[in-house]
């Protein structure tokens, strides 16, 4: 329960400052940290209006999509806390319900009939397809590393004890920052500042909605934020810190992470559209990298 | 600590794969000179000075500071499109390039033997497979001299590999093979460049009898 | 007394010749019923019991035939039943439009063969004997032929049957030969069960390759799958149905047959299985993606479906080989479970595609849309057999697929290390192949379902009537009973992997794990109506309204040329793996000089590349080179005569010189 908490206060204050990091280096006024939840409060007041093309489909979708964003936050554990669902391969249960999420909403985006959306809708498949085996190699050489095959197991035996583990920490965080960026539609796969319809991913799938729905994809795409900022924080608490401590590198890593993705995302160009597919692939190449280095400290590949 | 930038350099090659900006594989060979630098650094057992100096010479100064300063060069004297075109589909020179890290890998742990450090051997390896396919696919001859000191990186890690200490004559070897190498090409794409108006390789056929 | 009730079935089956068509579906589904009843009763014995039930059968070539029935024809027996059965249902509303058009005597040997189909796939996976299990083979070859080519009125379909039948007389050719061979070399019994004194002592490596390829050609391992993507669209949606749910099982069911035989040396086999099936689904998905034409999708589907089968079985094979009992028990186990779930899902897939054809008359996806507001109930069912097809949970794909996801990763610790690469391939196999599965079927769904019509096919379209959607409610039970509460088939499952792996503590642990995944997959759907019933509650104090789609100020022409196509849906993926499906498009380009456009035209054609290299290219070698030799047939009495002369010259010069 304790992980479940805490994941959904720090999403709370994700994206408020990736948008003050943004905002401060274009020299721009900040707005305030929670002003994302002022507006999700204010979307929540408002109506709706539906599209006459749509049907069951899209009143559906979003319903889906957040409900499958909060039971997958019931899967990461923190530190020595222990996570709400836990058991034996449940890392693949996370990664299929969150495509159950996107699946939805990619049938939705189409059921609008607008073109634009189906943009948005054909490039989130593509690439939520290509991102999946970074995730599985990730996944897979931690738990090859701990021996265990559960979150909470993962992440309960990381110790990092020998030079070579911090290398898997190291990259395993590199590359779910970018699995971060990839799943949730950031930078350099999309810019979500800009806002033409022909270069968006997730912020086009979304101009249908309105109201009570929109407020609960917001909702939704920050806890996907915070969920990928708990499992970074995982390699990094140790489960021997004492307890505040561990609550207090939590929080000191998910404002370092959203810090991190603020410079990113002010600094960093997008990437050409059709140079996306390569670039996530790369993310792969370098979980592969994991794995080869997880064989080499289990002693399965034996040098001298 | 060695394995810690061992497999860094393996991110590198991944890099190179990905890459297809000028600039940037100019940026890969400087940090792969430092990484080179740091593998020498941490691998060797006693250190005397005269020995460090050298490959601090040849590392940093050779593969990290001169030889991409006079690509770099060349690169403007030339004036290079920004990106190089390739002729297979980058999405596949990464799958590539991730093969040949694993069958590298793979053959190090096969060779099993003691007169051979297999850690070195793994990147050194995957490095001259893949400086080769970089040199099959690219085709501009500037791209061809970068995949050229991809394949020196490679065999500067095979000495390593087979030197119980750093043998003098291989690394003075290795140190001319390069600067020669550089310089020849460099000197040779400014003759291109004044004589053909292209860097493309396949005008170069044109000079064949 | 059972036996006696089969055999009077199958003489039955006769009679339909006699009945007029009103009568003619009623007696063919008693006749089915009938079947299924008689063949659960074994069933249930064997099962619960966990033994093998032999029964003598006819006499056969001097010696009774005898059925045996162990736990593994015991399951196939199961799903071929549900399967058909669901297929019978639904085969009243799709024949309604035929039953004027065809002759009484067209629409008896209909159903005849559909019953004759029902037995011979029966009597597949309970006879042993050699003979007689390739005569079985060959009536089922048969049976399904003629109810390919049920729309005899095409001419293409009568070609489409014909290289359908001729490729299954190549694969039995393939099993007729093996059979010989291991009967040659040891001289035991000239059936299944022979075959394990061959594998005791020969290397079963070469043998299996013949056995696979045999059976793989029914099954629709790549490259032998050439036949199924123009068998399954040209058939009806209820053959087309049965086919893709169960008839390509019977492959799988040969290679686990013959499997069960081997007692070791199995890593090559298992490593031989993993790959081909590893290409097969990827291969499978890929050439998906790219089709038009609905039912093609749905049969490359099955190909990549029968790829994950695959994969399980050559997972499972490698773990009894390299002694990890988690890979071996769960990957068995999800291959089997997938078995299973493909037979639902698929038939449920195929059963709504054939409603669509029905009400629309057209197989072209770019040419349907919108059709959730005309058909509903088909759209919903859709949906579901697409959410358990892409493998997403609470549906039952996604189990099979979670068990051996579970077999692999248990088992990375404690495999060598060319096991660890092969493991770790083939999760990343996995993973892809689910993710473009997601890829292909949502691009199916949204373009045939969602936005509005693109043609004007769509008008007339009205859901169908209650008859012909009751097997979809059938299977879409099945389907969510299997995706909630997995643990009640575990035990089913248990008994057929036992006799790969006797180890079974690894299955004692994954049922905690499975109940967890209910009770997840439980509070994913609380919490859903708990969203559904909050979202109710604020919008009774707002205002609702309904608008057009935001089209950025651009209101001309048809809506439905705005949308996204099921071309430009893949286009980015074809740009991708362009070598693999051959995807060719034809037009003009603008010219610069163009200042007003003239109309063009953009045609886009996909082929396979597997068929056009291995069948077309050498199939028009061999005409062009035979044409050649058509030289001498001129068509003259005289030219002929003049050949009968030559021969006799000929036979007197070489007697003449005692060469003959």
């Amino acid at each position: 329960m304790v992980s479940l908490v805490l994941i959904l206060i720090s999403s709370l204050f994700f994206v408020g400052i990736i948008v003050k990091v943004k905002a401060k280096i274009a020299a721009r006024k900040m707005p305030p940290i929670l002003q994302p939840v002022y507006d999700v409060i204010r979307l929540f007041k408002k109506g709706a209006v539906y599209s006459l093309t749509t049907s069951v489909i899209f009143k559906i979708a979003p319903l889906i999509y957040f409900a499958s964003a909060l039971v997958a936050t019931l899967f990461i554990p923190i530190g020595s806390f222990g996570a709400f669902l836990s058991f034996e391969g449940d890392f693949v249960f996370f990664a299929y319900l969150m495509g159950m999420g996107k699946f939805m909403m990619i049938v939705a985006a189409m059921d609008t009939g607008s073109g634009f959306e189906g943009m948005g809708a054909n490039r989130e498949s593509f690439y939520s397809m290509l991102v999946e085996p970074a995730f599985f190699i990730l996944m897979g050489s931690v738990a090859l590393f701990t021996n265990n095959i559960s979150f909470h197991g993962l992440f309960l035996n990381f110790n990092v004890d020998t030079n070579l583990s911090y290398i898997i920490g190291i990259a395993s965080i590199y590359v779910l920052v970018f699995i971060t960026m990839v799943e949730n539609s950031r930078m350099p796969v999309d810019d979500p500042k800009t806002h033409l319809e022909l270069t968006m991913v997730h912020e086009v799938m979304v101009l249908d909605n309105r109201g009570f729905d929109l407020a609960l994809i917001h909702v939704a795409s920050w806890l996907k934020f915070s969920i990928f900022g708990a499992l970074i924080s995982n390699f990094i608490i140790q489960s021997s810190w004492a307890v505040h401590w561990q609550i207090a590198a939590f929080f000191g890593i998910q404002v370092a992470f959203s810090f991190a993705v603020g410079m990113l995302e002010a600094f960093r160009a997008r990437n050409k559209m059709e140079k996306n597919p390569q670039w996530i692939l790369m993310l792969s190449a370098i979980s592969v990298v994991i794995f080869l280095t997880v064989l080499i400290i289990t002693q399965k590949i034996i040098l001298n | 600590m060695t394995y810690l930038f061992i497999m860094l350099y393996a991110v590198t090659l991944i890099y190179f794969a990905l890459s297809e900006r000028v600039k940037k594989f100019v940026w890969l060979l400087v940090i792969q000179g430092i990484i080179l630098f740091a593998i020498v650094f941490f691998s060797l057992n006693e250190i005397e000075l005269f020995d460090f100096i050298f490959i601090l010479a040849e590392t940093i100064l050779v593969k990290s500071i001169i030889v991409p300063w006079f690509i770099n060069k060349v690169r403007k004297r030339n004036n290079l499109k920004r990106t190089q075109e390739v002729s297979v589909p980058v999405f596949y020179s990464i799958i590539v390039v991730v093969i040949s890290l694993v069958v590298s890998f793979l053959i190090s742990n096969h060779l099993n033997s003691s007169h051979i450090h297999t850690r070195y051997f793994t990147v050194s390896f995957a490095s001259v497979l893949f400086g080769i396919y970089f040199i099959i696919i690219h085709k501009n001859i500037f791209s061809h001299v970068v995949g050229y000191l991809i394949i020196e990186n490679g065999i500067f890690l095979l000495s390593l590999a087979v030197g119980s200490e750093m043998p003098m004559m291989v690394n003075l070897a290795i140190l001319l093979d390069v600067l020669m190498g550089v310089l020849v090409l460099g000197v040779f794409i400014n003759r291109i460049g004044d004589t053909f108006e292209s860097t493309r390789i396949d005008q170069l056929s044109r000079l064949k009898d | 007394m059972n036996i006696v009730l089969f055999k009077i079935a199958i003489l039955l089956t006769f009679v339909l010749f006699l009945l007029s068509r009103k009568y003619q579906y009623y007696f063919g589904l008693a006749l089915h019923l009938a079947i299924i009843t008689i063949s659960s009763i074994w069933v249930f014995n064997v099962l619960a019991l966990s033994s093998t039930l032999t029964l003598p059968f006819i006499p056969f070539l001097g010696n009774t035939l005898s059925i045996k029935i162990d736990p593994l024809s015991a399951f196939f027996m199961l799903v071929i039943n549900f399967t058909v059965l669901t297929g019978i249902i639904y085969a009243k509303g799709y024949l309604q439009p035929y039953c004027n058009k065809k002759s009484k005597a067209e629409m008896a040997w209909h159903f005849f063969n559909f019953l004759w189909l029902h037995i011979s796939m029966l009597l597949v996976v309970i006879v042993r004997d050699g003979i007689a299990f390739l005569m079985i083979w060959e009536i089922m070859s048969l049976s399904s032929f003629f109810l390919v080519i049920f729309e005899t009125e095409k001419k293409e379909t009568i070609k489409i049957g014909i290289n359908y039948l001729i490729q299954m007389h190549v694969g039995i050719v393939f099993l007729m030969i093996a059979f010989i061979v291991a009967y040659v070399q040891t001289n035991a019994e000239f059936s299944f069960d022979g075959l394990s004194v061959y594998f005791a002592s020969h290397n079963p490596f070469w043998l299996f390759i013949l056995f696979f390829v045999g059976f793989g050609i029914k099954a629709g391992f790549i490259p032998l799958h050439s036949w199924l993507p123009h068998a399954h669209p040209a058939a009806p949606s209820h053959v087309s149905g049965v086919m893709s749910g169960v008839m390509i099982k019977m492959g799988i069911y040969g290679i686990m047959r013959v499997l069960l035989n081997i007692p070791d040396d199995l890593f090559n086999i298992g490593l031989f299985v993993l790959i081909v099936s590893l290409a097969t689904g990827l291969i499978g998905i890929s050439l998906a993606i790219v089709q038009k034409d609905s039912k093609k999708i749905l049969a490359y589907s099955s190909i990549e479906n029968i790829g994950i089968i695959g994969i399980g079985i050559g997972l499972g094979v490698i773990g009894i080989a390299q002694n990890l009992p988690a890979l071996a028990v769960l990957g068995f186990g999800g291959g089997i479970l997938h078995i299973l779930n493909h037979s639902l899902f698929k038939s449920l897939l195929f059963y709504s595609v054939g409603s669509v054809y029905k009400q629309t008359h057209t197989r072209n996806i770019e040419q349907l849309g919108g059709l959730i507001k005309k058909m509903p109930k088909t759209a919903m069912f859709f949906l579901l057999g697409a959410l358990a097809i892409s493998g997403l949970p609470p549906f039952n794909g996604f189990i099979s697929e979670f068990l051996i996801y579970s077999g692999i990763f248990k088992s990375l610790h404690s495999a060598s290390l060319y096991t660890d690469i092969v493991l770790m391939c083939s999760f990343v196999g996995l993973a892809i192949i689910g993710g473009l599965a997601v890829f292909c079927f949502t691009k199916m769904f949204s373009v045939m379902f969602l936005g509005t019509a693109r043609s004007s096919k769509v008008e007339h379209a009205a859901e169908v009537n209650t008859p012909m959607l009751i097997p979809d409610f059938l299977i879409g039970f099945l389907i969510i009973i299997i995706g909630f509460i997995p643990v009640i088939f575990m035990r089913l499952i248990s008994q057929i992997v036992v006799l790969f792996s006797a180890d079974l503590s690894t299955f004692q642990q994954i049922i905690p794990t499975l109940n967890h995944i209910s009770l997840s997959s439980g509070i994913f759907i609380i919490i859903f109506g708990l969203l559904w019933l909050l979202r109710a509650w604020q919008q009774k104090q707002q205002i609702v309204k309904q608008n057009a789609t935001w089209g950025c100020g651009y209101s001309g022409a048809n809506a439905a040329l705005h949308q996204y196509t099921a071309t430009s849906y893949a286009d980015n993926f074809v740009q991708l793996t362009s070598k693999i499906v051959h995807v060719k498009k034809d037009f003009k380009d603008f010219d610069e000089a163009e200042i007003f456009p003239q109309n063009r035209e953009f045609k886009v054609r996909t082929s396979d590349v597997f068929e056009d290299n291995l069948i077309t290219r050498p199939g028009n070698k061999i005409l062009a080179w035979l044409e050649k030799i058509a030289v001498f047939q001129t068509g003259k009495i005289q030219h002929y005569l003049l050949y009968a002369l030559l021969f006799l010259a000929l036979i007197f010069l070489l007697t003449f010189f005692n060469l003959i």
